[in-house]
C-alpha cells in the first residue's frame, strides 16, 4: 500500500470545494434515492451529463456521494413506508418498519443510518487492505459456484416464515414462477408474455415489492385508519439510542461488515444476498429469534450493514479489474468514463492518485451521509406523523409513480395493483411475503446459473463437483437446511422431558 | 370444508398450477439447448401441485385468531374497494389526462372517501404534493412523466 | 396541521435545492444552420427505449444534453426512457406518432436482431433514419493463456469441432453478441449450427472468462481495450473494416487481415416516426452534423471511447437496407429468425 497516495487522495478530497462537492452528492443523493423508484443506478444516470467538463476528482466525490446517499435514501422509504424501492434494502423493512410503526420512526432511521455508515467505512478499509487479492475471488465464481450460493439464499426461506413451513414454500414457489416471466437469456424463448413487449424483460422487482409490501400495507393501513397515528407524536423523531442498544449493534456491525463486503465483490446480487443472509443469520444466532419481524434493533443494524458494505466491496471489481459486477456499478463505470478515468488492472499502477482518490471520496462520503442525515432524520419521521387518511393516499401515489418512473407504461401499474391485491389476500391468508420475494429475486439468476454451467459442461452434472467453493457452499446450504430441524427436535424433546419431570414433581 | 379456507386455497393453487403447466407444455422447443427453458417451468408446476395437495391434506380448523384477522367490517370492504377502483382509474386515466391533473384529482378524492375533512388541507397537499412531484421528475432530473392534456 | 406546513418546508426545500444542481434550461438565439424551412416548436422528445443507465440512454443524454447547451436546438430535449423488450416497447410507442416531427428514438443494430427474432413486428423500414452518429466494433477476446493465439486458430479449431469451444456473450441467443460471432466464423467456413453459446446476466462475461469458465468472450471494443492493455486477454480480432488508431486499439487486428472477410459496425444513430416531413429530416441531420464538430463533442464522445460515424438520412437508410439483408439470411440459416 502506498501511503503518500492515500494522502493525496484524502488532500484532494479535502480541498473545500471538493467538501462542497461531497455535501452536494450526498444530499441529492439522498433525495433522488427516497424519491419512488430511483434507487441508486438513476440516481447515478441523471447526475452524469452534469459532471461534463468537472474536474475529475471532484466528479467523482460528487458520484460517491450521490451513489452513498441514494443507499441510504432507499432505506428510508423501507423503514417508513414499508415500500423498498431496491432490492438491497427488503430486509431492512422486515424490522424496519415494525419499529417505526412503534412510534420509534427516529431510532429506527438512526439504527440504519449508524449501521450503514459503519458498514460502509468498515468495508472501505477493507477495500484499501485487501482489494488486490480479493478481486480474484470475482473471478473464480462462476455458473456453479453462483448456483450453489442462490441455493444457499433460498434455504433462508424456512426461517423466514414464523407460521407454516407448507405455505412459506408455496409462497415461494410461486415467487420462482414469477422469475420465470419474460424472455429466456439461454434460448431467447418468450415465456409467459402472451405475446406482450412489455413483459419480454421480466416483471421489475420494484413492482412486486411495492405491491407485496407497501399496498398490501396500505390495505392494512385502511382498516386501521381511524386509530391514532401513533402514540407517543412528539416521540416520533426522537433519535437516541441507549447505550445498551449501541451496544446490541455492534454484533452485527462487525459480522456483516466483513460478510456483506465478501459477498459484494461477487459480481451479481451482492447487496440483496448478503443483506438476506445477514439477517437471517443474525435471527439464527439470537437467544430470542421471535423477536425477529416486531422491531428488533438487530435485524435492521444486520441488513443495512451488510448491504453497505457489499456497496463497497462491488468497487472491488470495479477498480481492480475494470468489471462492473451490479447496474449501479456499470452506471458508475459510465460515469468515470465521462471525467476521463478508466478503471481497470492498470488504475492502481498508471493512476495511483485516481485510485486512492476514489477511495478518499467514499470515506468522506460516507462521513457526509452521517453528519447530514442524522440532523435530517427527525423531519423525516415526522412524515409518519402526516394524519392516516392523507399518508394513505400520499403512499399509493408514491408506488405509482415509483414503477412508472421504472417502467414507463401505464401496463405496469396495472400489474403493480395485482400485486397489491395478491399481498393483501396474502396477509389475510397468512402466506408469508418474504420467501416470495427471495425466492423471485434468486430464482432467475439461479436458473440461469444452472443452465450456463450444464451448457458449458455438456450436460454433465459432474461439473457440480468440480470446485471447492461449490462444495462448500452445497454443504453449507444442507446445515442450513438439517441443522435447525434437527436441534428443533432436540428442543422439543428436552422442553418434552421436562414437562414430563415437571409433571412429575407436582 | 367451511372451516378449513386452507382447502379453497389448496384447490385455487391446483388450478394455478395447472393453468401454468399447460403454458409451460407450449412452450417452443430451442433447437440447441441443453435444458431447455420448459424445464424449470415443468418442475415448479407439478412441485405447486404437491404442495397444494399437502396444503390441502394438512388443513387445520381456523383458530378464532386467524378468523378474525380475517373478518372485516363490510364498511371497511366497501372503502377497500373503492381504493381499488379508483387505483385502477387512476392509471387508465394516467396517460391521457397526464400526470399533474390525475394525481390532483386522486389526491383530492381519496383522502375526503377516507373521512379526511379538514378540506382546506386536501386541497393545498393535492396541489403542491402533484406539482412538486411533476416539476422534479420533469424538468429537474430529466424523467418525463405523461404530459396529457396539460400544456407543460 | 403544523406536521403539514413541515412536509410543505421540506419538499421547497428540496425543489430549492435541486434547481440549484439541476441542468439550468439555456435560453439560446434562434437555431442556426437550418437551411429548410421547417424549425421546431415545441420541447422534443428524444425516446431512449431503455431503462436510464444503459447504453442507448446514456448516448441518448449526452447528445440531447449538447444540441441544448450548444444552442443547435432552440428547444428543450426531453429524453424519455421506454424501456422493454430490449427495444420493442420503445419503438411501438415512437410508431403510434406517424408524421410527428418533434419526436425521434436512439438505435442500433438490435433494430435488425430483435424484430428478426420475432420479439417486435417493427423494424427498421417502419421509421424515418435521421442520422448515424458513432460507431463500435465488436472484438472476440480470449484469456491471455488461451491456446488460441489468432481468430485463425479459433476458426480451425472450431472447423474441426464447433462444440471445441464455449463462447459468452451479454445477451440471448440470436442478439447482437451472439450474432456478431456467428457472422464472423461463418465467413471462415465454420458449421455455425452447433457452437456452443452461454448468456451471462448482468455483464458477467469479463469475469466468466477472466475465470477460465468459457473459452471466448463475443463483446464491444471498449470493453475489451483495458483489459488487453493489462496483458489480461488477447484480442483475436475486432470487426472494423480496417485498423484503428490510437494507444492499444491499434494492436487488435481485423478479421480482413486474417484472412476472413467480414465486417461488423455497432452503429448508433437517430430515428424518427414514419412519414417525418422531409424538411424537419434536413433540419435533424444538419443539427447532428453540427453537434459533431463542436469541441464539447470531441471530448465527451473521446472519454466514452466512441468513434464518429455520421451518415446523414439517406445514406443511413442505404446502408441499413443492405445491412438487413445480410443478417435476415444469416439468422435464417442458423434457424433462429422467426
Amino acid at each position: 500500500m502506498d501511503f503518500s497516495s492515500i494522502l493525496y487522495g484524502f488532500q484532494v478530497a479535502l480541498s473545500p470545494g471538493n467538501l462542497i462537492f461531497a455535501f452536494i452528492g450526498v444530499l441529492a443523493g439522498t433525495v433522488i434515492g427516497m424519491l419512488p423508484g430511483l434507487g441508486p443506478i438513476s440516481a447515478i444516470a441523471i447526475m452524469i451529463p452534469l459532471s461534463y467538463g468537472m474536474d475529475p476528482a471532484s466528479a467523482l466525490i460528487l458520484m460517491a456521494g450521490v451513489y452513498y446517499g441514494a443507499v441510504f435514501g432507499g432505506s428510508t422509504s423501507s423503514i417508513l413506508l414499508n415500500a423498498p424501492g431496491v432490492s438491497g434494502t427488503v430486509a431492512t423493512s422486515f424490522d424496519g418498519y415494525p419499529m417505526a410503526q412503534q412510534g420509534k420512526a427516529g431510532k429506527a432511521l438512526a439504527i440504519a443510518a449508524i449501521s450503514s455508515f459503519a458498514g460502509g467505512t468498515i468495508s472501505v478499509v477493507f477495500l484499501m487492505l485487501v482489494a488486490p487479492f480479493v478481486a480474484d475471488l470475482a473471478v473464480t465464481f462462476g455458473p456453479t459456484e453462483y448456483f450453489a450460493l442462490m441455493l444457499l439464499g433460498l434455504t433462508a426461506i424456512s426461517s423466514l416464515s414464523d407460521g407454516s413451513t407448507i405455505k412459506a414454500m408455496i409462497a415461494a414457489v410461486v415467487g420462482l414462477m414469477i422469475a420465470t416471466v419474460g424472455m429466456d437469456q439461454q434460448t431467447g424463448t418468450s415465456r409467459f408474455t402472451f405475446g406482450n413487449p412489455s413483459l419480454l424483460e421480466g416483471i421489475d422487482f420494484l413492482i412486486v415489492a411495492l405491491g407485496l409490501f407497501a399496498l398490501a400495507e396500505v390495505c392494512q393501513l385502511i382498516l386501521r385508519r381511524k386509530e391514532k397515528e401513533s402514540k407517543k407524536k412528539s416521540d416520533v423523531g426522537n433519535l437516541k439510542l441507549s447505550k445498551g442498544e449501541l451496544k446490541e449493534m455492534g454484533g452485527p456491525i462487525s459480522r456483516h461488515s466483513v460478510l456483506g463486503f465478501i459477498l459484494g465483490v461477487l459480481p451479481g446480487a451482492g447487496a440483496t444476498i448478503a443483506s438476506f443472509l445477514s439477517y437471517i443469520s443474525e435471527k439464527r444466532l439470537s437467544k430470542d429469534p421471535s423477536s425477529f419481524g416486531k422491531g428488533n434493533i438487530k435485524g435492521i443494524a444486520a441488513p443495512e450493514t451488510s448491504n453497505n458494505a457489499a456497496t463497497s466491496g462491488a468497487f472491488v471489481p470495479l477498480l481492480t479489474l475494470g468489471i462492473p459486477g451490479s447496474g449501479t456499478t456499470a452506471v458508475l463505470l459510465g460515469a468515470l468514463l465521462v471525467v476521463g478515468v478508466q478503471p481497470g488492472p492498470l488504475m492502481l499502477q498508471d493512476h495511483p492518485d485516481v485510485f486512492w482518490g476514489v477511495i478518499a471520496s467514499m470515506y468522506i462520503g460516507n462521513l457526509f451521509l452521517l453528519i447530514l442525515n442524522l440532523p435530517l432524520i427527525p423531519f423525516l419521521a415526522k412524515i409518519l406523523a402526516i394524519p392516516r387518511q392523507l399518508l394513505i393516499s400520499l403512499i399509493i401515489v408514491f408506488c405509482l409513480i415509483g414503477v412508472y418512473a421504472v417502467s414507463f407504461s401505464t401496463f405496469h401499474l396495472y400489474i403493480l395493483l395485482g400485486f397489491g391485491v395478491l399481498g393483501f389476500l396474502m396477509r389475510m391468508f397468512s402466506f408469508p411475503a418474504a420467501p416470495f420475494i427471495l425466492a423471485f429475486i434468486l430464482g432467475g439468476m439461479m436458473e440461469q446459473s444452472f443452465r450456463q454451467a450444464m451448457t458449458i459442461s455438456n450436460g454433465s452434472y459432474n461439473v457440480f463437483f468440480q470446485s471447492n467453493i461449490t462444495i462448500a457452499l452445497f454443504i453449507v446450504s444442507l446445515l442450513s437446511i438439517f441443522v435447525p430441524i434437527i436441534s428443533g427436535y432436540f428442543k422439543k424433546k428436552a422442553e418434552a422431558n421436562e414437562d414430563e419431570r415437571k409433571g412429575r414433581t407436582a | 370444508m367451511a372451516n378449513k379456507p386452507s382447502r379453497w386455497i389448496a384447490l385455487l393453487l391446483l388450478a394455478i398450477a395447472g393453468v401454468y403447466l399447460v403454458l409451460a407444455y407450449q412452450l417452443p422447443e430451442f433447437p440447441y439447448a441443453i435444458i431447455d427453458s420448459d424445464v424449470l417451468p415443468k418442475g415448479l408446476g407439478f412441485l405447486l401441485i404437491i404442495l397444494s395437495v399437502v396444503l390441502f391434506a394438512t388443513a387445520k380448523e381456523e383458530t378464532a385468531e386467524e378468523k378474525e384477522k380475517r373478518t372485516i367490517p363490510k364498511n371497511d370492504l366497501v372503502i377497500l374497494l373503492i381504493t381499488a377502483v379508483a387505483i385502477f382509474i387512476y392509471i387508465s386515466l394516467l396517460e391521457v389526462l397526464g400526470f399533474l391533473l390525475t394525481t390532483i384529482l386522486f389526491l383530492l378524492f381519496l383522502p375526503t372517501v377516507l373521512g379526511y375533512r379538514k378540506y382546506g388541507v386536501t386541497v393545498a397537499v393535492a396541489f403542491i404534493f402533484s406539482g412538486v412531484m411533476y416539476y422534479s421528475f420533469t424538468y429537474l432530473l430529466n424523467i418525463t412523466l405523461p404530459q396529457g392534456i396539460m400544456p407543460f | 396541521m403544523k406536521n403539514i406546513r413541515l412536509i410543505f418546508l421540506l419538499m421547497g426545500a428540496f425543489m430549492l435545492f435541486l434547481a440549484g444542481c439541476g441542468n439550468t434550461q439555456e435560453s439560446g438565439e434562434a437555431a442556426s444552420g437550418a437551411e429548410g424551412s421547417w424549425q421546431p416548436e415545441k420541447p422534443i422528445e428524444v425516446v431512449a427505449p431503455a431503462g436510464p443507465g444503459g447504453g442507448w440512454d446514456t448516448t441518448a443524454r449526452a447528445i440531447a444534453k449538447l444540441l441544448e447547451s450548444e444552442n443547435i436546438i432552440d428547444q428543450r430535449m426531453a429524453v424519455v426512457n421506454k424501456p422493454g423488450g430490449g427495444g420493442a416497447v420503445g419503438w411501438a410507442y415512437v410508431n403510434g406518432k406517424a408524421g410527428d416531427n418533434h419526436t425521434m428514438f436512439i438505435a442500433s443494430p438490435p433494430l435488425h436482431f430483435v424484430p428478426l427474432n420475432g420479439q417486435s413486428d417493427l423494424d427498421y423500414q417502419d421509421f424515418t433514419p435521421l442520422s448515424a452518429v458513432i460507431a463500435d466494433y465488436a472484438a472476440f477476446i480470449v484469456k491471455a493463456d488461451s491456446p488460441y493465439n489468432s481468430m485463425t486458430d479459433l476458426v480451425e479449431a472450431l472447423k474441426k469441432d464447433p462444440q471445441a469451444v464455449s463462447v459468452v456473450g451479454d445477451s440471448a441467443p440470436g442478439s447482437m453478441d451472439h450474432m456478431q460471432f456467428v457472422k464472423a466464423v461463418k465467413a471462415g467456413g465454420v458449421d455455425v449450427k452447433n457452437l456452443k453459446y452461454v448468456s451471462a446476466q448482468d455483464g458477467g462475461g469479463m469475469s466468466m472468462l477472466l475465470g477460465g469458465k468459457v473459452d471466448v468472450y463475443s463483446t464491444g471494443l471498449a470493453e475489451a481495450t483495458e483489459q488487453a492493455r493489462a496483458g489480461k486477454v488477447k484480442v483475436l480480432a475486432i470487426t472494423a473494416p480496417e485498423r484503428l488508431e490510437g494507444e492499444t486499439i491499434s494492436e487488435f487486428p481485423t478479421l480482413k487481415e486474417q484472412g476472413i472477410d467480414d465486417e461488423f459496425v455497432v452503429w448508433r444513430g437517430f430515428f424518427g416516426p414514419k412519414d417525418m416531413d422531409p424538411a424537419a429530416v434536413k433540419y435533424y441531420e444538419d443539427a447532428f452534423k453540427q453537434m459533431m464538430e463542436t469541441e464539447q463533442w470531441k471530448e465527451v464522445r473521446d472519454n466514452f471511447g466512441w468513434t464518429d460515424n455520421y451518415m446523414n438520412s439517406e445514406e443511413f437508410a442505404v446502408f441499413l437496407e443492405e445491412e438487413h439483408k445480410e443478417i435476415e439470411a444469416l439468422m435464417e440459416e442458423v434457424g433462429l429468425k422467426q
